[in-house]
């Protein structure tokens, strides 16, 4: 494997969050905020400049680090999927920045805080560990950068210091640190199986033995943890409820992405050879049971933070079906186009719904769900980015909702797996429910007391995320063409 | 019994008891100190991997051995940060608890 | 022309829409919105005839042909008398306002939807956001139709996902409404794709045993909306069977058992409005009875192999279209004042659905007739006719006797009042304009056996009248569905305990043990024969 010319970028797409942290280190908590929103455009530049890259060579775009080549050293690889990863994260980060300056900025005259401080150095690291995510080549390197994702996440969950955050941020951390034990075990039996551990290398050499299985299962099981699928989302609904909206927004729309985007990784990539039926099966069925349990139980949150919490868990769901449907002998294409479409309608869905519930709560100074009664018109464009955020989880059109499911569905018509209709079409149907108990008193005739008016640029910010979310509906046919750069044939050789 | 079969032997029964605790003890410092059982056991492994040359067809691989010394940098990171959220929440509320029970009672739907 | 017209269909309403975001020009954008279907009328009219013209762009694609074409000059005439009385006076806040703009493009884009995701999206339209119109309230009865309204759109709107999910994976080339149906004789999945649409757009058409949402809609909506719902809204899931239903391939059984549900439809909506009280469930009774003679239409055009069939249903839906707007209507205009000549006329109107002489609706008794050729559908239909002209007559009495929902006369627009009149003979008379043979309609047999079933009719209803028969509550079966959701909820706190549980420490480790060994044997089973561990 050897560098390709632009390959260098990919390390500054790493580097700049973390010269970043840096600075922001050095020049204190005013400085903080200002650095991480001129970190915006750079950051968006890198990652649309990257994709561009790979779009125009229609191949992945790799750089070798130290000039080491693997199985020795390690590269970064920026394919289809990761540049699109990049560039969603690029929109999704500074967006909650731009939102968080009004909780977390410290204007000339006001003391500097622990908390701002730690909410901008953590909001960078976030974002330098997900783009290492999705660059990574190395097993061993991805785990490095999960880790780093955890630990930069953990402190936005308790970031304000009440009790009940802190015993949700320790919760994350301890179940996400047994996810992490058992993935780097994984990445040790396959190091002793094949001495290497380069993504590419592994999926040229990787056979189905007990030792693979073995590896396979036990990484597995600890990105499911660190992703909260259903039924490992202990942490999950008070973590992403309890955390200040902006962080919310970036833990639930890209952070969950990370460890599922290694799932991908490792099931697509590394054990492209292995039949895949099984243990597809399984993800399918805990994925499916996600998407039916956490809508029911977001149908019955009085709050509504939790609610769109549990919506997460739910969504997360959605995610899983990926794996039957995209490694089927028929059909595969579209259940790919129909996963990845899905992980970037939630991102940018879910990003809004919690920016917009941030807005609510402090307009309203509560966000009880049987309060609403005539809030949207107090608050009407809060409402209407919670109303289209909803139509993209019910998966109504136009949305990025609408398109995955369809997408999805197709592909289970294609390959004949029928089942996993039921939770595609049932999630919807109890999405619908928890979004008609947040609209339908809100539009209702009551008069709610407004405390603060919300920042018009706060709300347009949500707004202009959950636009994204709606875009993707019209999303071209050579957007599905360029998800699929660098991805090896799945499932034993099937498309 | 050869060296790696006996590291081997440690190894599992130190995630054994690592998991034992992750899923029996209540104490979230009981579980932190779980998840370093399991840290070591899995550190084990990593030796025996490089005890065995691997596929590099060395004597001995020093690349596990990086991997370890990384892996042990990451562990103890994640302890501080753990041991360090455990104190806040005892100074903060007087207990320390995960179950979340204990926590919805003031869950009250407030302004943050 | 046609073509500009056609994009103009849907772009004159969306731009009304976009215009109402910006606050300064939200009054005058909505109280123009009559204007907004105008292009739709228009390209309505003139897609009549011709070959059908189709736009695309945008992954969109716009398709008129005569039938939707029909259809579409209807709905587009009945939105701007709507629209233009509502704002005249009426003046409805803007979150009513974009509502009405939603569902009017919906309403009228279905007509004119030329691929699987424009047809879905502008069907989703005409269905969920109507649920502004009538139920931003905090009155218990609205929010209770409103709530069911919407699980039936809901469900309706999934249902469908699956059936479009199989059209297009039925036809590889594409997913042009034309395409799919094109394929779909030679898929395998025919039989599935039959009973989704049927049961989707059935629930849109109220067939039983959907048909519950209907008269709670009717009686929650005020006037004008009620009149466009049952007008033009309800005709989305006709278009829908026209659109989705393999009418020139001959499918016998799927046919006749369509048949079989749409009579039953017909003859179930007739005897519960004949225990209905209210005037507007009376009219909810009978857009679902009218709803079921479509169905069993399509049904024997189905078996019949008759392609001619849509045509003949769009006219039929079409005359529905206007008469049935034109008594929601009426319950209003009539509610203070009933001269002589306007209960003459409310009558004729009545029994226009029933096929009386001289009406549009003979005429669409007439388009039936192909269908209704002989046997068994022949005498269910006149038996139909029969009962509309029972059930009609039964509304006319409760018009009559002054008891209207008491809000009628304050919730019609002064000037929709008014007009009442030009409204009631338009609905009469413009389907004659539309018609391919007129001259049939007046032939001598042709009146006799338009005739003959409505005198029966009234003359039953008004021995009917001296009976006294309990009422069914309004929306029949949907006390059951209530109940059984009841129920549903109750397991609500039972999920609650479930996660409560499972987001215990223990049962999370546990979890995770698993997970790593269910993925482990699921692996090793198929590994079993291959290399022994190294």
């Amino acid at each position: 494997m050897t560098a390709s010319p632009g390959g260098a970028l990919l390390v500054f797409a790493v580097l700049t969050p973390v010269a970043g942290i840096l600075l922001s280190f050095a020049l204190g908590g005013r400085a903080a905020e200002r650095i991480t929103l001129a970190l915006a455009p750079i950051g968006l530049a890198l990652a649309g400049f990257i994709a561009f890259l790979v779009a125009r060579s229609g191949a992945p775009l790799v750089y070798v680090i130290g000039g080491l080549p693997p199985p020795l050293g390690i590269a970064l690889r920026a394919d289809g999927a990761s540049a699109t990863m990049m560039v969603a994260a690029a929109l999704i980060v500074p967006a909650a920045a731009f939102y968080a300056r009004a909780k977390f900025a410290t204007p000339d005259g006001v003391a500097e805080s622990r908390g701002a401080l730690t909410f901008w150095i953590m909001l960078q690291a976030i974002w330098a560990a997900l783009n290492l995510i999705f660059l990574g080549a190395d097993l061993f390197n991805l785990y490095v950068a999960l880790e780093l994702l955890t630990f930069a996440a953990v402190p936005l969950v308790c970031i304000d210091g009440r009790p009940e955050t802190l015993a949700a941020a320790l919760r994350y951390l301890l179940f996400a640190l047994f996810g992490s034990i058992s993935y780097l075990l994984g990445v040790a039996l396959l190091y002793g199986g094949y001495g290497t551990l380069d993504i590419v290398l592994l999926g040229e050499r990787i056979a189905a033995t007990p030792l693979v299985w073995t590896a396979a299962a036990l990484m597995t099981a600890g990105l499911l943890a660190k992703t909260a699928l259903f039924p490992l989302h202990i942490w999950l609904p008070p973590a992403h409820a309890n955390a200040p909206a902006a962080a919310s927004a970036v833990l639930s729309g890209l952070v969950v992405k990370g460890s599922f985007f290694l799932t991908l990784r490792l099931w697509f990539y590394v054990l492209p050879a292995l039949p895949m039926a099984a243990p597809a099966a399984i993800l399918g069925t805990l994925g499916g049971c996600a998407a039916l349990f956490g809508s029911i139980l977001a149908l019955r949150q009085p709050r509504l933070k939790l609610l769109v919490a549990y919506s997460t868990v739910a969504q997360i769901g959605y995610l899983f079906l990926v794996f039957p449907l995209a490694s089927a002998p028929a059909g595969g294409a579209l259940g790919w186009s129909g996963g990845f479409v899905q992980v970037l309608a939630h991102a940018f869905a879910k990003a809004a719904m919690f920016l917009s519930a941030g807005v609510l709560a402090e307009a309203l100074g509560h966000d009880r769900i049987a309060h609403f009664s005539g809030a949207a018109r107090a608050l009407p464009l809060t409402f209407l980015t919670l109303g289209l955020g909803g139509l993209s989880l019910m998966g109504l059109p136009p949305s990025g909702g609408f398109e995955a499911k369809w997408l999805m569905l197709r592909a289970c018509a294609a390959s004949g797996q029928w089942i996993w209709a039921v939770p595609i079409l049932g999630g919807g149907l109890l999405a619908g429910g928890y979004v008609y108990r947040i609209l339908a008193p809100a539009l209702a005739d009551g008069v709610v007391e407004v405390k603060a008016r919300p920042q018009l640029s706060r709300e347009l910010v949500a707004l202009g995320l959950v636009g994204v979310a709606l875009a993707l509906a019209f999303a071209p046919e050579g957007f599905f063409e360029f998800i699929q750069i660098g991805r090896p044939l799945a499932g034993g050789g099937a498309s | 019994m050869t060296p790696p079969i006996l590291a081997g032997l440690v190894g599992a029964a130190l995630v054994g008891f690592g998991l034992y605790g992750l899923i029996c003890d209540p104490h979230p410092l009981r579980k932190l100190l779980a998840f370093n059982l399991v840290g070591s056991g899995v550190f084990l492994v990593f030796g025996i991997v490089a005890r065995r040359g691997a596929a590099a067809g060395f004597a001995f691989d020093p690349v596990p051995q990086a991997m370890v010394i990384t892996g042990i940098v990451v562990a103890f990171a994640a302890s501080a940060l753990a041991v360090a959220l455990i104190l806040r929440l005892a100074a903060a509320s007087g207990k320390v608890t995960l179950d979340p029970r204990a926590w919805t009672k003031r869950d009250d739907g407030g302004a943050r | 022309m046609k073509d500009v017209l056609l994009v103009a269909t849907l772009a004159a309403p969306l731009a009304f829409l976009a215009a109402c975001f910006v606050r300064a020009w939200r009054p005058r954008a909505l109280g123009l919105q009559f204007l907004a279907p105008a292009p739709g009328l228009a390209a309505g009219l003139l897609g009549l005839s011709g070959t059908p013209v189709s736009v695309s762009g945008l992954g969109f694609a716009l398709r008129l042909d005569p039938p939707g074409a029909l259809l579409l000059s209807f709905s587009a005439l009945l939105w701007i008398v709507a629209s233009a009385a509502l704002w005249r006076e009426k003046a409805p806040d803007a979150r009513f306002g974009v509502c009405w703009l939603l569902t009017m493009i919906g309403s009228l884009g279905v007509f004119v939807a030329g691929d699987l995701v424009s047809f879905y999206l502008l069907y989703a339209l005409v269905s969920l956001p109507a649920y502004g119109l009538f139920a931003f309230s905090d009155d218990p009865e609205k929010k209770r139709a409103g709530a069911v309204y919407l699980a039936f759109a809901l469900a309706g709107e999934a249902v469908l996902l699956a059936a479009f999910a199989l059209l297009a994976a039925g036809a590889p080339q594409g997913v042009g409404i034309a395409e799919v149906m094109a394929a779909l004789p030679a898929s395998p999945y025919r039989g599935a794709v039959l009973v989704l649409v049927v049961a989707g757009f059935g629930m849109k058409m109220g067939l039983v045993p959907f048909n519950g949402w209907m008269p709670l809609n009717y009686r929650a909506a005020p006037i004008p909306v009620a009149a466009v719902l049952s007008g033009a809204g309800v005709k989305a899931g006709v278009i829908g069977l026209l659109r989705f239903l393999p009418l020139g391939a001959s499918m016998a059984e799927a046919g006749e058992a369509l048949a079989i549900l749409g009579f039953v439809t017909a003859f179930y909506g007739l005897a519960v409005g004949l225990t209905q009280r209210e005037s507007k469930s009376i009219l909810a009774y009978s857009s679902i009875s009218q709803m079921g003679v479509i169905a069993a239409a399509l049904g024997l055009g189905l078996a019949a192999a008759d392609s001619g069939a849509a045509g003949d249903m769009a006219f039929y839906a079409a005359n529905h279209l206007l008469v049935k707007a034109a008594l929601f209507v009426t319950i209003g205009a009539l509610a203070a004042r009933q001269p002589l000549w306007a209960l003459a006329l409310a009558g004729a109107l009545a029994l226009s659905l029933a096929g009386l002489p001289l009406t549009g609706g003979a005429l669409a008794k007439l388009a039936s007739k192909a269908q209704f050729d002989a046997g068994w559908p022949k005498n269910l239909a006149t038996l139909s006719s029969i009962g509309s002209a029972m059930l009609m007559t039964h509304f006319f009495t409760r018009l009559v006797s002054g008891d209207a929902a008491k809000d009628a006369a304050t919730e019609t627009p002064a000037a929709l009042a008014r007009l009442w009149p030009a409204v009631a003979l338009g609905a009469l008379l413009l389907p004659w304009l539309f018609a391919d043979n007129p001259g049939e309609a007046l032939k001598l047999d042709a009146l006799w056996d338009g005739l003959w079933p409505v005198a029966t009719g009234v003359a039953l209803a008004l021995v009917w009248r001296r009976l006294s028969v309990p009422q069914i509550p309004a929306g029949d079966s949907i006390v059951l569905y209530e109940r059984g959701f009841a129920r549903l909820m109750a397991l609500g706190p039972a999920f609650e305990r479930a996660d409560a549980n499972l987001r215990q420490w223990p049962a999370a480790g546990v979890s995770l043990l698993l997970i790593v060994l269910a993925l482990l044997a699921a692996g090793l089973e198929q590994a079993a024969e291959k290399v022994p561990f190294r």
